[in-house]
């Protein structure tokens, strides 16, 4: 979260930083964004356990799964350009995850669900049972 | 329905760490080869289907719900109802070397 890294020196560098700081902006709007989503998912979690989140901690969440998300964007290219496939598919976000077995069986079974709506969807486009039983079955 | 994450968000995130890697190698390619053998490499750029973001999202939400459950332990194993830094300190290696 560093605030106004050495910027404003001089006014000939304005011309060449116009673009720079335009795409600064974009990065800090796309991570406020993701604050927020990270506030509201972990407070509804913590809400499930009766506990409540001191704000530091949210942030620091925040900060770290936001690093993480980078990380992952460069990991998911790596594994489709290696496919040589120029766009990102499902197996290459599960691939992301093979470290952690348990996880990676979570997103299996995720994208299984994923892969059974739209399958519901194309057949019945009108049936809104909405199945939240996310639990593992193995 | 679980709160999530918005997939175009995702999706935005992505294609700004794509595009500034894209550029990188550009610059790097430019010096090592002289010839236009990057060309290819920019001018179609990476992209995600929407199952793929949906997938990342559920990876990323899966993180967050992670690091609150186990600092909710901790929590609790101490006696307080409420998580303060030191328990996310506690559970943070573990979680790191998880994801």
């Amino acid at each position: 979260m560093e605030s106004g890294d050495d910027e404003g020196d001089g006014d000939h560098f304005d011309v060449l930083k116009g673009k720079d700081s335009e795409a600064e902006e974009r990065a800090e709007l796309l991570k406020d964004r993701f604050r927020l989503s990270v506030i509201s998912i972990a407070t509804s979690e913590a809400k499930k356990v009766n506990m409540e989140v001191a704000e530091p901690v949210v942030a620091c969440i925040a900060d770290l799964a936001f690093k993480y998300t980078e990380q992952l964007a460069r990991d998911v290219e790596l594994f489709a350009h290696h496919g040589g496939r120029k766009s990102v598919k499902m197996e290459d976000v599960i691939l992301s995850a093979h470290r952690n077995e348990h996880l990676a069986s979570l997103l299996r079974t995720y994208s299984q669900e994923l892969k059974g709506k739209q399958l519901q969807n194309e057949s019945k486009k009108k049936r809104s049972s909405k199945k939240d039983d996310k639990e593992i079955r193995d | 329905m679980e709160t999530s994450f918005d997939p175009d968000l995702i999706h935005a995130i992505f294609k700004l760490v794509w595009s500034s890697s894209a550029e990188r190698d550009e610059e790097t390619e430019a010096v090592d080869v002289e010839v236009g053998a990057g060309a290819s490499k920019k001018s179609r750029p990476t992209t995600a289907n929407h199952s793929a973001l949906s997938v990342s999202c559920e990876l990323l939400r899966l993180f967050i719900t992670e690091a609150i459950e186990r600092t909710a332990i901790i929590a609790e194993a101490e006696g307080t109802n409420k998580i303060e830094p030191t328990h996310l300190e506690r559970i943070l290696p573990q979680l790191l070397l998880d994801f």
